[in-house]
């Protein structure tokens, strides 16, 4: 039919008919969570290096959790499989990156399955999940584990591939809450001048999460999803004006800022499509928020570090900022003189 | 305006207030070649329905014999008339595939000995003094509609009602669309004949600005244009003549857009450009408003692009109307087996047609022969709130949140976030990672708000 008097062409009944557009972009939501994917390599790589084999364990195990509650669902709903979308493995990934690196693998398995299943699945999947996945998790695992979760920690070590696994202290910001600042310096560093501790932690030269010590590593992954057009930098720019200001209430100003987990959560978590919000003016609350709650937890809550429930606490007025952030309509400014 | 990046190098081209989207371009397929004249058909199907309006009414019958350029359908309404594209016979008044519809009524010629054998039209050489409505009834005589792809009655946009004060004229030669290039080798190879079209529209409209839009890519055709401006000065007066480059950036093309690019007016939703003093005409329609002013020369062949990947030999031909889609396949070089889609129009707001059986209608300034690698044929998933097809969406329109509605089965809950305002320019679903079809989706709301609309009316008696 669709060749007749024509050479060539193709079969007939074998043309698409469908509305346009009939072209698309390159990009896909799989294209996208690889490249976050690729992007926190390097913090892992830092891991290795500073802490030792565990932490790739801890992530492998937490992926292979995230990736196993996806495959679940899929099979239960009756789907295709998503695992190739690359979301699982991202979950996976962040989560392991807030753990202590010296905590048993299997834990991780556990809270990756149990924050895709909870979060994401039981939320009918892909952009259904109200809450950050990963954060969910690590905040089901300091439920259940305790003590794993604020104790294993490993003073940083460059090459050393196998640390005795006795060998544990405590992050800068736990000493810096009980403590104060000299001590918390004194956990990571001795001797040098005034300011020497901050390239220790730009570096990552500090106790702390898998994947937040090195702010050089997490800002070059978060450099690359940056100029691929992946993240912006409104929340993760609002998210440090929040944390700043509060942080001049603080005795270490700067501590605040350079440690715990702000960078990994302001470029990696906090920018999350699913679970923030679509516009500048929503991004700058939303951030802002983030910032200042961070703040007063780490000041004046129970926690050393407050970043992880302060996403999961802006997460729930996303759809809120949704509401009232919309964006501005061209069609309807009326006629310019 | 917002500081873009090109202001910021210093460079600062025209372009529209917000969003947009830049697809591969294509044009090179079919840009570099000159227009080539399609050899007479053996026959065309003139469709009585070519136009935005009611139906032409056939003045011929079975059997009569007629020139290239003889009136075969008569205007109805506010409609326009037909004319006879080839000399020869006619062979049938009937049903004949249509490329907007399923099918409509056509008048069916079949090529005599000479088939382009025309009526004559010699030149009025009062053309330039007429008056505005002897210059109107011309161009509604000659069968003209805006041959950008709407197809709406090209006199009647340039019928101002009263109250309507106009100052400029613009000429969309901006050409938006992916791999449409029949706009741009018009402007390469008709300059003078459009730019005195152009000339006859101000007038017609009592205009003495015109300004014509071209995207950064026709660099060649915005160049020659200068040049024959500079060379026509005093035919030209006292309409003053403006070239204006726009950045390549789809929807460039579409009215509202381009008048935002080149004049800063934002025409309000449901509002006309003239509402803003701007009346926007295409290159081509300029050119054919021309002939008709000037010779009586109804419009008779339009310049098709014919591309894509799946076309053996992409070009522009020059097409006498109602000839079949298959001959110009054929003139073409043929079709690849891995041809997937056949649109009719630009990739992004083209409409897809089953078969090339379908005769040339006015408003076909291009047909695509796409292969799978350049269109995409799979699955949408969820919205995953990205927020790339709000940044995509020339209106500030929230797409993303009508097709989540939608999904779930609102779709009279999504006039707030743009449903009516939406033009579907497609921009959202391009920008899409999820490729979600967000045009349908809102297609699928302004259905919904239709139908109800109609039930309410019926309720109430009306
Ligand atoms: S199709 Fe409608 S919603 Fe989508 S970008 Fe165009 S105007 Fe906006
Ligand atoms: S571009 Fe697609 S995935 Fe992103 S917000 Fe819009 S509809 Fe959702």
């Amino acid at each position: 039919m669709a060749n007749s008097g024509v050479g060539g062409g193709p079969s007939a009944g074998t043309l698409h008919l469908s509305y346009g557009p009939h072209v698309r972009s390159g990009e896909s939501t799989s294209s996208i969570m690889w490249q976050v994917n690729l992007a926190l390599l390097p913090a892992l790589i830092w891991a290795v290096g500073v802490f030792g084999v565990r932490p790739l364990l801890i992530t492998l195990a937490a992926v292979l959790g995230c990736v196993a509650g996806e495959q679940l669902f899929c099979l239960l709903q009756k789907r295709r499989t998503t695992l190739t979308d690359g979301t699982a493995v991202c979950s996976g990934m962040l989560l392991a990156f807030t753990l202590p690196p010296g905590l048993s693998p299997w834990m991780a398995t556990i809270g990756g399955f149990l924050a895709i299943t909870l979060t994401k699945g039981v939320f009918g999947g892909l952009g259904h999940n109200i809450f950050n996945v990963a954060l969910i998790g690590r905040a089901m695992m300091m439920a259940s584990f305790p003590v794993a979760m604020t104790t294993k920690w490993i003073p940083p070590q460059l090459g050393n591939f196998f640390p005795p696994d006795a060998l544990t202290t405590a992050t800068p910001l736990a000493i810096l809450k009980e403590k104060g600042f000299e001590a918390a310096l004194a956990s990571f560093y001795q001797g040098g001048g005034e300011y020497d501790y901050l390239w220790r932690l730009a570096l990552g030269l500090r106790p702390g999460s898998i994947g937040e010590v090195s702010v050089l590593c997490i800002l070059l992954g978060a450099a690359f999803l940056l100029l691929r057009g992946i993240i912006k930098l409104w929340i993760p720019l609002s998210i440090f004006a929040g944390l700043g200001l509060v942080s001049l209430l603080s005795t270490a100003p700067l501590l605040h800022l350079f440690s715990g987990g702000v960078w990994l959560g302001a470029f990696f978590m906090a920018t999350d499509y699913v679970t923030s919000p679509s516009t500048p003016k929503g991004q700058i609350v939303f951030g802002v928020g983030i910032g200042l709650l961070t703040g007063l937890i780490r000041l004046y809550g129970g926690y050393p570090e407050g970043i992880c429930y302060a996403i999961l606490l802006m997460n729930i007025v996303v759809p809120a900022l949704n509401d009232w952030f919309r964006p501005k309509r061209v069609s309807t400014m009326g006629v310019p003189s | 305006m917002s500081l873009s990046l090109s202001t910021v190098l210093g460079k600062s081209v025209a372009t529209f207030f917000k969003g947009g989207v830049h697809p591969a371009e294509f044009k090179e397929l079919t840009c570099q070649t000159p227009i080539e004249q399609l050899a007479a058909p053996k026959q065309v199907q003139l469709h009585l329905q070519q136009h935005i309006g009611e139906a032409a009414n056939p003045v011929v019958k079975k059997g009569d014999v007629v020139l290239r350029g003889q009136l075969v359908a008569s205007a109805v309404g506010s409609g326009v008339p037909v004319h006879a594209s080839i000399a020869g016979k006619v062979a049938n008044i009937g049903r004949a595939p249509h490329p907007n519809s399923v099918e409509g009524q056509a008048i069916v010629i079949e090529a005599g000995e000479n088939p382009f054998q025309e009526v004559e039209f010699p030149e009025d050489t009062a053309w330039r003094e007429l008056p505005a409505a002897d210059m109107l009834s011309r161009i509604r005589e000659a069968g003209i509609v805006g041959l950008g792809g709407a197809a709406f009655p090209t006199y009647r946009k340039l019928t101002l009602p009263a109250g309507h004060k106009v100052d400029t004229l613009i000429i969309n030669g901006a050409e938006c669309e992916p791999y449409l290039t029949s706009d741009h080798r018009m402007m390469l190879e008709y300059p003078e004949q459009m730019l005195l079209g152009a000339w006859l529209m101000a007038r017609v409209i009592g205009v003495n600005r015109c300004l014509i839009g071209i995207e950064d890519n026709k660099q060649d055709a915005a160049e020659l244009l200068e040049r024959k401006i500079g060379e026509l000065h005093s035919s030209l007066a006292p309409v003053k003549f403006e070239v204006r480059v726009a950045r390549t950036r789809y929807p460039q093309g579409s009215e509202k857009q381009l008048i935002q690019a080149l004049t800063g007016r934002n025409v309000p939703a449901r509002k006309l450009p003239m509402d803003v003093g701007v009346v926007v005409q295409n290159v081509a329609t300029a050119v054919a408003c021309h002939e008709a002013i000037r010779y009586k020369r109804p419009l008779l062949d339009r310049i098709v692009t014919m591309s894509g990947m799946g076309l053996n030999q992409p070009k522009n031909l020059r097409v006498p109307l109602g000839t079949g889609l298959a001959t110009l396949v054929a003139a073409c070089g043929g079709m690849k087996d891995t041809v997937v889609k056949i649109v009719a129009g630009g990739p992004m707001m083209g409409r897809t047609v089953p078969t090339i059986e379908i005769p040339l209608i006015k408003g076909n300034g291009g047909f695509l022969f796409l292969t799978k690698a350049e269109t995409y044929l799979g699955d949408f998933q969820a919205c995953v709130m990205c927020a790339r097809c709000l940044e995509a969406c020339p209106l500030g329109l929230e797409p993303n949140r009508i097709s989540i509605l939608v999904e779930a089965g609102h779709p009279l809950d999504t006039a707030e976030h743009g449903t009516h305002e939406c033009f579907e320019c497609g921009c959202c679903s391009y920008a899409c990672p999820s490729k979600r079809p967000l045009v349908q989706f809102i297609q699928v709301a302004k259905t919904a708000y239709r139908r109800d609309q109609r039930l309410k009316e019926a309720a109430h008696g009306k």
